[in-house]
């Protein structure tokens, strides 16, 4: 009787680990997306999608992770609020189960979402939102990466362009009043600061606001000789259009904001010379991967040529942020948040991507793949975006 | 909800974090918890005393930076820096509501409105002391599973406190003012003093709700307290139930799950979230627990104990003979039209005193100077010897001057009984504290004025109808309740705004026997104003007629029936 | 630069008045208003992008149909969300009246599009400089049309017998219903006028602010400030309130700062009603007793 009960177990314990080995073989692998999907800045969390949907299928193609378990996007929108931000947090987590989670554009939502990854024990890829203290947030194990512009890396870029290439010793700064012009504020006064100089005014602007004549006005009374700008598209082409309402002919350097967003439209000519900073650029000559994510973005979305990319830093810094995380899956055999983690920062396949070739890309001290030395210098012209020789 | 309804939701609240361990569904509790609270307040605003608030936000921001910055900044354990966002919250509250309720309507919205964005941007620029639009980090929290139990408890409280307000003196009183803000002060409430509590209460409750949101997430920032805030809070509140206690967990519930359900639509989040608003106005005015039928108010029980006095104010017991309410020379015109001009009026202190006259004669506007609503242009009026032109209608009302309305003005969201309770309190609402807490001596006085109010009820027949709303009273019912409400003051002067009219003849024989009684029995001076000339002839003492303005005869009526002025003024005919 | 922040503030004001003036209208005729007058503007400004830079309609037609569909706009938004509430003593229209708005704005995220959108015009192109200090032409002719369609307006109600019919109704609604002035169709009327003059407002505004779903909240909150200022039942204080409003916000943000603009704007709304609860030119509520 003993005997054929445990032998009735261990059949029965067999049959459930293979049925479960089969089962899993054919359960996709989850990563979770939290953006603003709705709302004004609604164009971010479209772009990033479109980023990962495209990796996605080129990883699924070739046969998914895992020996064949597929990847899965699951979208959730968190309309830019931070304690919706948590709750989607928690829920891609707990419920949904996602292997790895992938964040929208805006700073406050990141930093309200940080303690919930390390609580969880999930990792986190930001894809856009640039504020310094998202990655470096003092905690280890650090489970929040990015590959995205890291605030710190980019005013330390677009201060050296300006005094190195520009020549220029006066700046003005003109920065939105968000949480991601508070960083780069932080973050300009700094790089300035180590090379003497101090910017001769800081202005600020809202969302939504049609006209910086005043804030122009100011700078240019208090003797800037060149303005650096940190805006979204909508409120870097009114800038733009303050600037020449009145009549101000200044050099302007800019943070990536102004990429996307239909810029060029909305300022035609007006936008032509003003350089900013981008981790990727659809225009000129592209890499083998470039091509294949144009490619990809014409047949999926119907996008007619690299002007009609909308947000394109979002798709790509997402795209390599994604076939990162598939590597790191692979990498650590499962999809448990610790062991995925610790692969992302041990990384040891090397992975030619858009932006760049990505060589351990994270350590414990960096969770920010790119720096200041991957950034490229872009400037509008004749509404296209034309990269600049000089870094 | 009846109790069977609200201890499953306890059991439920109960075992929830004891039977999973789930944060996300946790998180969702506690998110719920949070709703809740600010709902329950805008309750007691917009439910009782039917204010419209769309600034909530903003005491839901104090709640919140007031607890962040008392504990990072100052270093304050937890359970002291909440209390303290939110007793920074009920003091700005109370400054809002006394600068904000003189005003009503889209006035009193806009300024709410204006409230909340000057807080929301006041936190963006006040950098050094908020944080700038970054806000405030590493503020020290609880795990989700530590939050869920204060919150729970803070809802739980809120609720509860809700519940004794509506069955208190006070509850009454802020629904009588959304009812009938007239009628209110006619029996000596202050209009402007009730909603400016109310407003306080749901500035602190929005506050509480602040501290632990803050303790909830360990980070605040601006974003969190927008425009969009302040209406998910009266959306959740409208949705549930306007009014009704279980209103705000039902609303809180709905519009913190439903989301969580319909995340697949997320780019057509406002337009659900619109057509939502819109369900709820349309055709839930009454919200979820409206429609679901749940009405039960427990009546508390008579428990026949020996009746308390409630100590009216010594109003001093006139001799019959003495003059109690003389008005002399009175006139006032409206936008260039004289309604009275040059009337003179002496009513004594026992017996009914008739005042008669054509349509706009100024029988109406003669009432409203006397009690307050408007001010004289000349002349002066004094009860007992003391002038009272142009005081506000509820100082008229303490002094023991009361009156029924043309049109009926029963506070509707009331029941029968609750009214005549609102006429025995008059301005004596008891103690805030014992009302919220419903302590033994608001028990107490609950017993005392339930039980002289169906004693009032009974004189005058209506006690079988006790427990009815007033909505539901027939006309005629619904004037005998307005005298046995203003009877319930225990005025010294009482004035009765053509209380036959629309009477058949049945009752206007009852109301005659009525009034009689009230006469003989050592009741008020009665002034009647009326135009039924059977009843005034057949129960007045004295009669002063008025045409155009004027008085044109004063005296008994005998008298006044054969005055030729009268009757050229009621036929047109020389006599 | 105080020429052109004056320019800029009349500009603004003169819109913000525009724009209010439509609150005052469905005020005075039914003590009722569109909360989302905002929204109207945002419609006014996506659709006539819609028809004139999109479908390439030359500019009259483009703008006559724009002004048709906001009347179409307004007496919807009347029907559905005003007219259940009418008589009703309860606010639900304001509620109603927001949750309008808030479907309208995502229905044109949906078919315009999340991103902003530019409306090229000849008045933007070139601007007028003047020592030191710029601005558009276009900002110059917005002040001289708001003002005189506001203008226009307060003629049609003192001088034209439908105008006074409208006026009618505000007085008393029942007694103009049995003098033969068909009230609901009055009170429809009043928001269709009022969602066409924010519709010219969001034309106006269009080349200079760019057109988006997300335009007309902030916008629709100012005017209802101004209107508040002003008095909802004074057309003259709301013009004038305009004004005001949009050059001290010129001024401050000028010369102190962009956040504190928002502040001192809202600031002044409260400080306004503290001292005069009914607006500067406002009348009380007639209280029936």
């Amino acid at each position: 009787m003993r005997r054929s009960a445990s032998l009735l177990l261990t059949l029965s314990l067999l049959v459930a680990a293979a049925t479960g080995a089969v089962a899993q073989s054919k359960e996709p692998v989850k990563i979770g997306l939290s953006a603003a999907v709705s709302g004004g800045s609604a164009a971010s969390g479209e772009a990033i999608k479109r980023g990962l949907e495209i990796a996605i299928g080129e990883i699924n193609a070739k046969g998914g992770v895992l020996g064949g378990r597929p990847l899965q996007l699951v979208v959730r929108d968190d309309e830019g609020q931070p304690a919706k931000g948590v709750t989607i947090a928690r829920e891609l987590v707990e419920r949904e189960k996602v292997a790895a989670v992938f964040g929208g554009l805006h700073t406050p939502v990141a930093l309200a979402q940080v303690a919930v990854w390390h609580e969880l024990k999930t990792p986190y890829m930001g894809a856009w939102a640039a504020g310094t203290n998202i990655t470096r947030n003092g905690q280890s194990p650090n489970y929040v990466f990015r590959v995205s512009a890291n605030d710190d890396d980019a005013d330390k870029f677009l201060t050296r362009y300006a005094t190195e290439v520009l020549r220029k010793g006066k700046p003005g700064l003109l920065l939105e009043n968000t949480s991601w012009g508070q960083s780069n504020e932080a973050g300009l006064t700094k790089w300035l600061g180590e090379k003497g100089i101090r910017a001769v005014g800081i202005e600020k602007f809202n969302w939504g606001d049609p006209d910086m004549s005043p804030q122009l006005l100011r700078l240019k009374n208090a003797g800037a000789d060149h303005v650096v700008l940190v805006a979204n598209a909508p409120e870097g082409a009114q800038v733009v259009k303050s600037r020449a309402k009145i009549g101000w002919e200044i050099p302007m350097v800019s943070h990536w904001g102004i990429s996307g967003g239909r810029f060029a439209e909305l300022t035609g000519e007006l936008s032509d010379g003003v350089a900013f900073l981008q981790t990727y650029s659809f225009f000129g000559k592209q890499n083998e991967r470039g091509e294949q994510v144009l490619k990809a973005l014409k047949e999926k979305y119907g996008v007619k040529g690299p002007e009609d990319v909308i947000a394109p830093v979002g798709t790509a810094n997402a795209y390599d942020g994604l076939h990162l995380v598939a590597l790191a899956i692979e990498q650590a055999g499962s999809t448990d948040g610790a062991k995925v983690r610790d692969a992302l920062e041990g990384l040891k396949a090397e992975y030619k991507g858009l932006i760049k070739t990505y060589r351990r890309p994270f350590t414990a001290e960096q969770h920010d793949a790119l720096t200041d030395a991957d950034y490229i210098m872009v400037v509008w012209r004749a509404g296209k975006i034309v990269p600049l020789a000089a870094k | 909800m009846g109790r069977a309804g609200w201890a499953t939701v306890a059991v439920a609240a109960l075992l929830l974090p004891l039977s999973t361990s789930n944060t996300y569904y946790l998180y969702l509790a506690c998110s719920v918890g949070l709703l809740t609270i600010v709902a329950a307040g805008l309750n007691v605003l917009a439910g009782f005393a039917g204010q419209i608030s769309l600034g909530h936000a903003g005491f839901y921001a104090l709640g919140a930076y007031g607890a962040g910055l008392a504990a990072t900044r100052l270093g304050w354990p937890l359970w002291a820096a909440v209390p303290a966002g939110m007793v920074l919250a009920a003091i700005v509250g109370a400054a809002v509501g006394a600068a904000a309720l003189r005003v009503s309507g889209p006035y009193l919205a806009m300024v709410t409105i204006a409230f909340g964005i000057i807080v929301e941007h006041v936190l963006v620029e006040w950098v050094s002391l908020t944080g700038g639009p970054g806000g405030i980090f590493n503020i020290p929290k609880l795990t989700v599973g530590g939050s869920y139990w204060p919150i729970a408890g803070c809802a739980a409280a809120a609720l509860w406190l809700t519940a004794n307000l509506r069955a208190s003196a006070w509850g009454r009183a802020l629904l009588a003012v959304k009812s009938s803000e007239v009628a209110a002060e006619s029996l000596g409430i202050s209009a402007y003093l009730a909603r400016t509590t109310a407003f306080t209460i749901s500035a602190a409750l929005a506050g509480l709700a602040g501290g632990l949101f803050a303790l909830l997430n360990g980070y605040i920032s601006p974003d969190s307290f927008t425009l969009q805030a302040s209406i998910l809070f009266l959306l959740a509140l409208l949705f549930g139930g306007l009014g009704s206690v279980a209103g705000p967990l039902v609303g809180g519930a709905a519009l913190t799950l439903l989301p969580e359900l319909l995340t697949g639509l997320a780019d057509y989040r406002l337009i659900l979230y619109g057509s939502l608003l819109m369900v709820s106005i349309y055709g839930l005015p009454a919200g979820v627990v409206g429609a679901v039928g749940a009405r039960g108010r427990r009546s508390a029980p008579d428990t026949g104990l020996p009746l308390p006095a409630l100590s009216p104010e010594g109003r001093g017991v006139e001799t019959a003979g003495e003059v109690l309410l003389g008005v002399e020379g009175l006139g006032v015109s409206f936008g260039g039209v004289v309604a009275l001009a040059d009337v003179t009026l002496t009513v004594p202190a026992r017996g009914i005193t008739a005042v008669i006259g054509p349509n706009g004669a100024g029988k109406t506007t003669l009432i409203n100077l006397i009690t307050g609503y408007y001010r004289p242009g000349a002349g002066e009026i004094r009860l007992a010897g003391e002038p009272i032109a142009g005081r506000a209608p509820h100082a008229v009302a303490r002094l023991g001057v009361a009156r029924t309305f043309q049109t009926a003005q029963p506070f509707d969201d009331l029941s029968v009984v609750e009214n005549v309770m609102v006429g025995v309190a008059g301005a004596r609402l008891g103690a805030l504290g014992g009302a919220l807490l419903h302590g033994p001596g608001t028990r107490r006085r609950e017993r005392a004025l339930r039980a002289r109010a169906l004693q009032l009820l009974a004189v005058l027949g209506l006690a079988a109808r006790a427990e009815e709303p007033a909505a539901s009273l027939p006309a005629g019912l619904r004037r005998w309740l307005e005298i046995a409400r203003a009877l319930a003051t225990e005025p010294r002067l009482l004035l009765l705004d053509e209380p036959a009219a629309g009477l058949s003849p049945t009752e206007i024989a009852e109301l005659d026997a009525r009034l009689t009684a009230l006469r003989s029995q050592g009741g008020p001076a009665i002034v009647l104003v009326e135009h039924h000339m059977e009843l005034v002839m057949a129960i007045s003492d004295r009669i002063s007629v008025l045409d155009y303005g004027r008085v044109i005869a004063a005296g008994a009526p005998a008298t006044v029936r054969e005055s030729p002025a009268v009757i050229e003024a009621y036929l047109g005919l020389p006599a | 630069m105080l020429v052109q922040l004056l320019v800029t503030g009349l500009a603004l004001g003169s819109m913000y008045g525009l724009v209010a003036l439509g609150y005052h209208i469905t005020w005075a005729t039914s003590r009722t208003m569109n909360f989302s007058q905002g929204h109207a503007v945002m419609v006014g400004a996506v659709i006539a992008w819609a028809l004139v830079v999109a479908l390439g309609w030359p500019l009259p037609i483009g703008l006559l149909a724009t002004l048709l569909a906001l009347a179409v706009f307004g007496a919807l938004i009347e029907r559905v969300a005003v007219r259940p509430f009418f008589r009703a003593s309860s606010p639900a229209w304001l509620l109603s009246t927001i949750a309008c708005g808030i479907i309208a704005e995502n229905v044109a995220q949906l078919l315009f599009g999340k991103d902003a959108r530019a409306f090229p015009s000849a008045l933007t192109q070139r601007p007028i400089l003047v020592g030191g200090a710029g601005f558009y032409p276009q900002e110059l002719l917005i002040p001289v049309v708001g003002l005189g369609l506001m203008a226009l307006v307060q003629l049609f109600y003192h001088r034209t017998r439908y105008g006074r019919q409208l006026k009618a109704v505000a007085w008393n609604a029942e007694a103009a219903g049995l003098m033969g002035i068909n009230v609901p169709r009055a009170v429809m009327a009043s928001y269709a006028l009022s969602a066409l003059l924010a519709g010219v407002a969001g034309v106006l505004l269009a080349p200079l602010l760019n057109v988006a779903p997300t335009m007309g909240t902030i916008i629709g909150l100012k005017a209802f400030a101004v209107a508040i200022i002003g008095g909802l039942t004074s057309a003259p204080g709301i013009v004038l309130a305009g004004l005001g409003y949009g050059l001290l916000e010129a001024v401050v943000a000028g010369y102190v700062s962009t956040g504190a603009r928002e502040i001192v704007g809202f600031a002044l709304v409260i400080l306004v009603l503290m001292v005069r609860p009914w607006g500067l030119l406002g009348a009380p509520p007639a209280r029936r007793v």
